[in-house]
C-alpha cells in the first residue's frame, strides 16, 4: 500500500512539474529563448496569488487575475528588453535571463521578505480515500488544473489564428513576417503566454509547497529538465514528462533517501540526451 | 611585436610586488582575485574559443579542493602532492564526462553541464574519506604572501596557455569549431577531440586554483566547494572582459572583483544585485566584451553601445 500510495502522490505532484514546465517549453520551443527566470516567474505568481488569497480570495479565483497580470509583465519584459537581443546566440538570452531571475529574487526577498508563505484554504488539508489510498484534495485539484491548461494550450496553438502565427513564427521567422505576422508582438505574446502559466503553476506551488523568493532556480531547473523529456512539441507530452519526474522523484525518495531526489531528474536528463542527442527540439 | 608583451609584463611585475605593499587585505583580495581570475582564464579555453558554454566547472574546482583536503587531512601527505592528486581526479573526471556530453551540441551541452556539480556535490556528501556532509579541516599555514604568489603564478601559467592556444593550429582548431562545427569537421579538424582536450586544460588548471584556495581557507565541505555561483562568476567575468581573447577574462575578473568587494562592504546583497544588472547590460550594449571596446569604441564613440544593441533586435 505505501508503494501504492508513493506512486499516486508522485503522479500529482508530477502534472503541476509539467504545469511548470509548459512555460518554459512555449518559450523555448517558439522563441529559442532558455528562460533562466522561469523559476522566479512561478514564484512571483505564486506570491500574486498568496497575497489575494491573503486579502480574502479563494486561490483558484484569484488564479486567472494573477495569470493575466504575469502575461502583462512577460509581455513588457519580452517586448522591451529581449526583443532586442533574441537573435544573438543563446549563450546571450542565457545570461541576461539569470540576471533577470537575480533581479526578481532580489525585488522579491526585499519586499515580501523571506518568510515562508503557503496558500491553505479550507481544502488544501482536506483528502479522501480511494481503496486504502489517500488522496490530498490540494495536489488532485492542481493536478487537474494542470491537465486542463496544457488542454487549453493545445487548442490555442492549433486551432487559433494567434497559435498558427505562434507556430508560424517559430518556423520560419522571415516567412512569417511576410504573410504579415508582426514578430515582435508575437513573441511578447508568446513569451507573456509562459508568464501566465508560469503564474498558475505557482499558484498551485503555493496551495501544496510552501513559497520563499528563494524557489526559483530550483523550479528553473525541474522545468528544464522536464521541457527536454516532454520534447517543447505537445503540451500533453510535457504535462506526462512532468509525470514521468514526479513519479521518478517518489520512488527515489522511497528507495534511495531524500538527498537524491534532485539528482534523479539531472540523471534521467542526461542519459536521455546522451541516449538521443539528435531529438529535435521544436514547438510546430 | 613584441611590444605587446610589455604592458603585460610590466603589470606581472606590479603584481608580484603587490605583498611587498604589507597591507593584509589588499593581499587577501588579491588571492581571491587572482583565483576567480584562473577560473574565468579556464573557463575561456573552452567556452571563449570553441563557443561550448560550460556551467559546471566548479565541478573541477571541487574536485581540486578536495583532492588536496583528502591527501593533507586524511593521508597527511604534502600540500604538493594534494594539488596533483586533486588535478589529475578532475582531469580524469573531463575526460571520462567529456566524451559523452562533448558530443552534444551549443545548448544541450550547457543544460548538461549545470547539474553536474549539485550532482557531485551530493556524490561527495555521501563519501566517508571526504568528510561527508561536514567537510574536513586542512593544516594551518599563515603565509598570505605564499598562497597570493601561488596563485599569481598559476594565474601567469593560465594565461600563458591561452596565448599559446591562441596563435597555435590547436587554437585555430577551436575557433573553427566555433564558427561552423560541420565546416570544421570537413577540413580535418575533429571536433570532440579537441573539445576535450580543451576541457581537460580547462580542468587542470581549475582544479590547481581549487586546491590553493582549500589551503588558504583551510576549511572545505560540499556547499562551498561545488558552489554555482562560482560558475555563473566565471562565465561573466569571461563574457565582460571578452570571450575568445588573451587578456579579457583577467581583465574582466579584476575588475568585476574589485567592484564587488567594494559593494560588498556597503551593502552585501547589493553585490549579487550588480553582477546580475551588469551582465544584463553588457549583453545587450558590449556582447563582445571590454577587449572589443578598445577598437569599437574608438571608431564609433559612444554610438558603439547603440550598434551593438541593434545587431541582434529582433
Amino acid at each position: 500500500m505505501l508503494l501504492a500510495q508513493i506512486l499516486v502522490d508522485g503522479v500529482l505532484l508530477g502534472g503541476l512539474y509539467g504545469l511548470m514546465a509548459l512555460g518554459m517549453a512555449l518559450v523555448w520551443g517558439v522563441l529559442n529563448i532558455v528562460n533562466l527566470a522561469h523559476g522566479a516567474f512561478i514564484m512571483l505568481g505564486g506570491y500574486l496569488v498568496y497575497f489575494l488569497f491573503a486579502a480574502g480570495l479563494d486561490p483558484l479565483a484569484s488564479l486567472p487575475l494573477a495569470m493575466l497580470a504575469m502575461f502583462a509583465f512577460g509581455y513588457v519584459i519580452q517586448r522591451g528588453l529581449l526583443n532586442l537581443i533574441v537573435r544573438s546566440a543563446l549563450l546571450n538570452t542565457l545570461l541576461f535571463t539569470f540576471g533577470l531571475d537575480v533581479v526578481l529574487t532580489f525585488l522579491a526577498q526585499l519586499l515580501f521578505s523571506a518568510d515562508y508563505r503557503t496558500i491553505n484554504p479550507s481544502y488544501a488539508g482536506a483528502n479522501f480515500t480511494v481503496a486504502h489510498v489517500t488522496i490530498p484534495v490540494g495536489r488532485l485539484v492542481a493536478f487537474a488544473i494542470a491537465i486542463v491548461l496544457a488542454m487549453l494550450l493545445y487548442l490555442l496553438l492549433r486551432h487559433s489564428r494567434l497559435g498558427r502565427a505562434i507556430r508560424a513564427t517559430a518556423q520560419n521567422l522571415d516567412a512569417a513576417r511576410l504573410y504579415g505576422v508582426d514578430p515582435g508582438k508575437i513573441y511578447a505574446v508568446t513569451f507573456g503566454l509562459g508568464a501566465a502559466l508560469a503564474a498558475a503553476a505557482g499558484g498551485l506551488y503555493g496551495i501544496v509547497a510552501q513559497i520563499t523568493p528563494y524557489i526559483g532556480a530550483t523550479l528553473t531547473a525541474k522545468s528544464f529538465v522536464i521541457a527536454i523529456i516532454g520534447g517543447l512539441e505537445n503540451p500533453l507530452s510535457i504535462i506526462a514528462a512532468g509525470v514521468v519526474i514526479g513519479l521518478a522523484e517518489a520512488i527515489t525518495a522511497l528507495y534511495l533517501g531524500p538527498t537524491y531526489t534532485d539528482v534523479i531528474g539531472f540523471g534521467l536528463l542526461v542519459l536521455i540526451l546522451v541516449v538521443r542527442p539528435a531529438r529535435s527540439l521544436k514547438l510546430a | 611585436m613584441k611590444w605587446r608583451w610589455i604592458v603585460p609584463a610590466f603589470a606581472l611585475a606590479a603584481l608580484v610586488a603587490v605583498p611587498w605593499l604589507g597591507d593584509e587585505v589588499l593581499i587577501q583580495f588579491g588571492i581571491s582575485a587572482l583565483l576567480i581570475a584562473v577560473l574565468a582564464q579556464s573557463w575561456n579555453i573552452l567556452g571563449g574559443f570553441t563557443g561550448y558554454v560550460s556551467f559546471g566547472n566548479s565541478v573541477f574546482y571541487g574536485l581540486g579542493a578536495y583532492g588536496t583536503a583528502i591527501a593533507m587531512a586524511q593521508w597527511h601527505q604534502s600540500f604538493w602532492l594534494g594539488l596533483v592528486l586533486g588535478a589529475a581526479v578532475a582531469v580524469a573526471l573531463a575526460a571520462l564526462l567529456g566524451w559523452p556530453i562533448l558530443r552534444l551540441r551549443g545548448p544541450y551541452f550547457a543544460i548538461v553541464t549545470l547539474g553536474l556539480s549539485a550532482a557531485m556535490s551530493a556524490l561527495i556528501a555521501n563519501l566517508d574519506i571526504a568528510g561527508k556532509n561536514i567537510g574536513l579541516i586542512l593544516p594551518l599555514t599563515r603565509n598570505d604572501t605564499m598562497f597570493y604568489e601561488l596563485s599569481l603564478g598559476l594565474l601567469a601559467a593560465a594565461t600563458l596557455t591561452v596565448a599559446w592556444i591562441a596563435r597555435s593550429r590547436f587554437g585555430m582548431g577551436l575557433i573553427a569549431i566555433r564558427e561552423d562545427e560541420d565546416a570544421a569537421a570537413t577540413i580535418g579538424v575533429d571536433a570532440t577531440r579537441y573539445k576535450l582536450a580543451a576541457l581537460m586544460l580547462a580542468a587542470f588548471f581549475t582544479a590547481l586554483a581549487g586546491g590553493i584556495h582549500a589551503y588558504w581557507i583551510t576549511f572545505i565541505d560540499p556547499a562551498g566547494s561545488f558552489d554555482t555561483t562560482l560558475d555563473v562568476r566565471m562565465v561573466i567575468m569571461t563574457m565582460f572582459g571578452g570571450p575568445g581573447t588573451v587578456f579579457g577574462p583577467v581583465i574582466g575578473a579584476f575588475i568585476l572583483s574589485a567592484i564587488y568587494e567594494i559593494l560588498a562592504n556597503g551593502i552585501s546583497t547589493a553585490a549579487a544585485l550588480f553582477f546580475a544588472v551588469v551582465i544584463m547590460l553588457a549583453v545587450i550594449f558590449m556582447p563582445k566584451g571590454l577587449m572589443d571596446l578598445g577598437g569599437g569604441f574608438r571608431s564609433l564613440g559612444w554610438r558603439y553601445f547603440l550598434a551593438n544593441m541593434r545587431r541582434y533586435r529582433l
